[in-house]
């Protein structure tokens, strides 16, 4: 329970609740705290947000799943959200997704087995103008091929292996 | 008041009505989901598709998300919105588990019809269906996630309407989720209404899961007899056993929603250890023999000591019907021993409420429209659930809620509440009515004072108290309250509740009569030597059970007619069984002074699974249906009294007789209720004067 969110963010989201008039607003940014410090956030971590914030615990987990990017399962080092959505769908996005799958050999919803890397389709990032594109954690890349793709996950590892 | 035309009909309806209400009232039903009378509309379903061909905005529109407007033109058979409609049932179908041959709600399921009714016969799509994992909700509940079509009524109801914490929705998409973080019971006590307004079989009720098709059920207007409100049911049943409960619909009372009480508490009907033989000193005997039995002792008592040597103990769970014609019986037996409860302060509490509830009443649905609503020593989750639905929505349409009580109270919506022991809640209500009250200490009186400012400026205000917590004197004090408080514009509303479904019927009924502590009295010092209870257990109800036993012992005769096995039935001499409300026709009148009748559901008989619990149909054979003796208890005392056996010819001679209960001769049980003229003000002191003497 103590590695969900440290002492000090804690006693920040508490304040922050109890000086506003809808506590709710916080949720999200309450599960990305908790998410950005242990991973993921598991059931612990939404009794906690419910607590820090003093809402209901089903109010919590209502917004953690409707999110795609709020994790309730543990995920690798690295999220990798590919867009499925039109503009990356026209421009090639269905030779990309299945280039990340061999690559990386997992499909959607996998994790690969070094723990690096999980795999997840997304709708439009808003990046259709360089389309296809994908996000990795919270950095968008577009105008994918396969060798821009196997560049940007060389990067990823060196930098996880550095 | 717009004035709409509706497939080349007109209209008018109220500001604020929505096209699909506009076409109801016309009796064209526009097929929908996610619109329910009481949720309102949220135009999630997109099913409700019709055509406004001319108007300000014209084209295809969802009929829940459009006001009618005047002048507005709408077509609801329009093609395109025919195709519309059947485009949206087919996608909603497109991943359900076609399983209605194993689905509760099959047969009276609204995705059945309005599948049928948006025509789409046929399944195209031939791809994976998303399918879900179900939950333990519970004894109650039963989820079967798949068959939902996403309307939100199950979490509108849950959450928003009756308050309750513990059920939502997750994810997003065509995977959305209605049900619990976590298995689990559901906490609300009003979760069984998710049976009721999903529109599918995701939640059906366990208790009568695979039990029966709706279509075999026997059912019956009802009205459901665990407390005093007296909200609206449908019981249905079949092979001789109520097998479940569904929601009545009353505007006035419940509106659409009832609690799990109502629902899932069965009672006495299908009690395997219900008493159903009529018994003479222990021995069976028929109906017709017992009664003439009772009939001829009694005499003996009455020859011995007199007529007022018989006392006669009527009960808060009796019909009306019944508990008139025990009145009928005293008098003609001479006796004015003759007392609707066993509990003497209850009582007091009843009689007072019934004599000067007057223009005080107010029904559940003021006080779902109330402003302020002032609890005093009321726990209404306990005495009376619906009224702590009811004041939610007073809430939510902005009103307030203030609670007075020895703890606090719990209640699913936002309150005030200050504690108080029970001893100061009297002094608590003086003060409210701007008396001294120097017996409370200052921050109590501070409080107080700040809430009757807020009762002076409240337009709809409503006081509600409880028989069981405040007695005879508190129910007395409350209505000194809401005397003090009334003004020319506008009067203070009273709800106080009481101890059963029949309670107000009974304090009318007994007007200056004694309480039974007297009848007690009366026993002890052997004034009395016959007691018949009528559906009433006073060992286990009065006051004092062990001093009641006691005496109890020393009647020449003690005679008893119920349905349930109480310590006062297994003492009686004479035991004459009788029906529940689901075998009998009746009426009560509820804690606002409204007489409602209730229908015959079934004929009483021991459940088919308890004559036969192999499931083999019985290999004996009988002329007589097993456990049918038991009589509706009016009938036993138009037998004893020579009147008629027709329920219909009671209920005209009663109202002839007593004006007071002049709705009786035309009651229909599917009507709603009508509230009776309460006796005219007979002050409190005077009904304690007399009922002492
Ligand atoms: S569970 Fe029933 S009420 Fe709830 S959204 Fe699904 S179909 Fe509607
Ligand atoms: S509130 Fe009372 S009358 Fe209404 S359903 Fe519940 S127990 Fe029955
Ligand atoms: S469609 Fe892929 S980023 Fe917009
Ligand atoms: S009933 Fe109108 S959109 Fe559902």
């Amino acid at each position: 329970m103590s590695d969900l969110l440290p002492q000090d963010q804690r006693a920040a989201f508490r304040a922050k609740a109890a000086a506003i008039d809808h506590p709710h607003e916080l949720i999200v940014d309450a599960l990305r705290a908790v998410q950005s410090h242990h991973g993921w956030v598991p059931d612990a971590g939404v009794a906690l947000v419910a607590e820090l914030l003093g809402v209901l615990a089903v109010e919590v987990e209502e917004v953690a799943t409707f999110y795609d990017k709020i994790f309730r399962r543990p995920v690798g080092k690295k999220v990798i959200h590919v867009c499925d959505s039109i503009c990356c769908w026209a421009g090639g996005g269905e030779a990309i997704a299945a280039h990340l799958q061999q690559t990386l050999g997992i499909g959607f919803g996998e994790t690969t087995s070094d723990g690096m890397f999980t795999l997840l389709p997304t709708c439009c990032l808003g990046a259709c103008g360089d389309a296809p594109a994908m996000m990795v954690g919270l950095t968008t890349h577009g105008r994918l091929t396969p060798e821009s793709i196997d560049r940007i996950l060389a990067q990823y590892r060196a930098e996880a292996a550095g | 008041m717009p004035t709409l035309t509706i497939d080349n009909r007109e209209i008018t309806v109220p500001e604020g009505t929505n096209v699909l209400e506009a076409a109801r009232a016309l009796d064209i039903v526009i097929p929908h989901f996610c619109y329910h009378e009481a949720l309102g509309a949220v135009g999630a379903c997109r099913l409700c598709a019709m055509r406004i061909t001319d108007g300000k905005v014209s084209g295809i529109q969802m009929a829940c998300m459009v006001r009618a407007k005047d002048g507005m033109i709408v077509s609801t058979l329009d093609p395109d919105a025919v195709e519309l409609r059947r485009h949206v049932i087919e996608w909603l179908m497109t991943n359900h588990p076609h399983d209605c041959p194993v689905c509760d709600e099959g047969g009276e399921c609204q995705l059945q019809e309005m599948t049928i009714a948006g025509g789409h016969g046929n399944r195209r799509y031939t791809g994976k269906k998303r399918t879900y994992a179900n939950q333990d909700l519970g004894p109650y509940i039963a989820h079967e996630m798949n068959r939902c079509i996403a309307c939100y009524r199950c979490v509108r109801t849950y959450r928003d309407y009756c308050g309750g914490t513990d059920f939502g929705v997750f994810g997003s998409r065509d995977r959305v989720y209605f049900g619990r973080v976590r298995d689990g019971q559901l906490e609300s006590p009003f979760a069984g209404n998710l049976v009721d307004v999903c529109p599918t079989g995701v939640f059906t009720d366990k208790t009568f899961r695979f039990k029966s098709r709706a279509w075999d059920l026997q059912e019956a207007p009802s009205i459901c007899p665990h407390c005093s409100l007296g909200c609206a049911v449908v019981p249905g049943a079949r092979f001789r056993e109520l097998q479940r409960i569904r929601a009545g619909i009353s505007p006035e009372v419940n509106g659409f929603f009832i609690c799990d009480r109502g629902r899932f508490a069965k009672g006495s009907t299908n009690d395997p250890a219900r008493p159903r033989q009529p018994r003479i000193d222990g021995t069976p005997a028929a109906m017709d023999t017992a009664i003439e039995t009772l009939r001829t002792r009694l005499a003996a008592v009455v020859a011995r000591y007199g007529p007022q040597s018989v006392a006669l103990l009527g009960s808060p769970h009796a019909s009306l019907e019944a508990a008139v014609l025990l009145r009928d019986w005293a008098q003609s037996l001479g006796t004015t021993r003759l007392v609707y409860t066993a509990h003497a302060e209850q009582d007091r509490a009843a009689r007072i409420t019934g004599a000067r509830l007057e223009r005080h009443a107010r029904s559940l649905n003021d006080i779902r429209g109330s402003d302020l609503v002032v609890m005093v020593g009321a726990d209404p989750l306990a005495e009376g659930p619906l009224l702590a639905l009811a004041a939610r929505q007073a809430v939510r349409g902005g009103g307030q809620v203030a609670v007075i009580a020895p703890q606090p109270v719990e209640l699913p919506c936002r309150a005030s509440q200050l504690i108080l022991p029970t001893e100061q809640l009297d002094a608590a209500l003086h003060c409210l009515a701007g008396g001294a009250a120097t017996t409370l200490d200052a921050t109590a009186r501070q409080q107080l004072e700040a809430l009757r400012e807020q009762l002076a400026g409240a337009q709809r205000p409503v006081l509600v108290g409880s028989s069981a917590r405040l007695g005879g004197r508190g129910v007395n004090t409350l209505f000194d309250t809401a005397e003090a408080l009334t003004t020319p514009e506008r009067t203070i509303g009273v709800m106080m509740l009481l101890q059963g479904p029949n309670s107000y019927g009974g304090a009318m009924l007994a007007g200056r009569g004694p309480n039974f502590d007297m009848l007690l009295d009366g026993i002890e010092d052997g004034r009395i030597r016959a007691l018949v209870c009528l559906e009433s257990d006073p060992i286990g109800e009065s006051r004092d059970p062990a001093r009641t036993q006691e005496l109890l012992g020393r009647l020449d005769l003690l005679a008893a007619l119920d349905a349930r096995p109480t310590a006062t039935v297994a003492r009686a001499a004479i035991f004459l069984p009788t029906r529940t409300g689901i075998e009998a026709d009746g009426s009560y009148v509820s804690n606002e002074g409204r007489l409602q009748a209730f229908a015959r559901v079934m004929e009483p008989g021991v459940p088919l699974r308890d004559t036969s619990p192999a499931g083999h149909p019985p290999r004996e054979f009988f002329t007589e249906t097993p456990g049918s003796e038991p009589w509706p208890a009016w009938r036993v005392f138009a037998r004893l009294l020579g009147r008629s056996e027709d329920l219909a010819v009671l209920r005209r001679e009663i109202a002839d007789l007593d004006p007071r209960f002049a709705p009786l001769a035309g009651i229909r049980p599917e009507a709603p209720g009508s509230r009776l003229t309460t006796t005219p003000g007979l002050p409190h002191y005077q009904l304690d004067r007399e009922a002492r003497e």
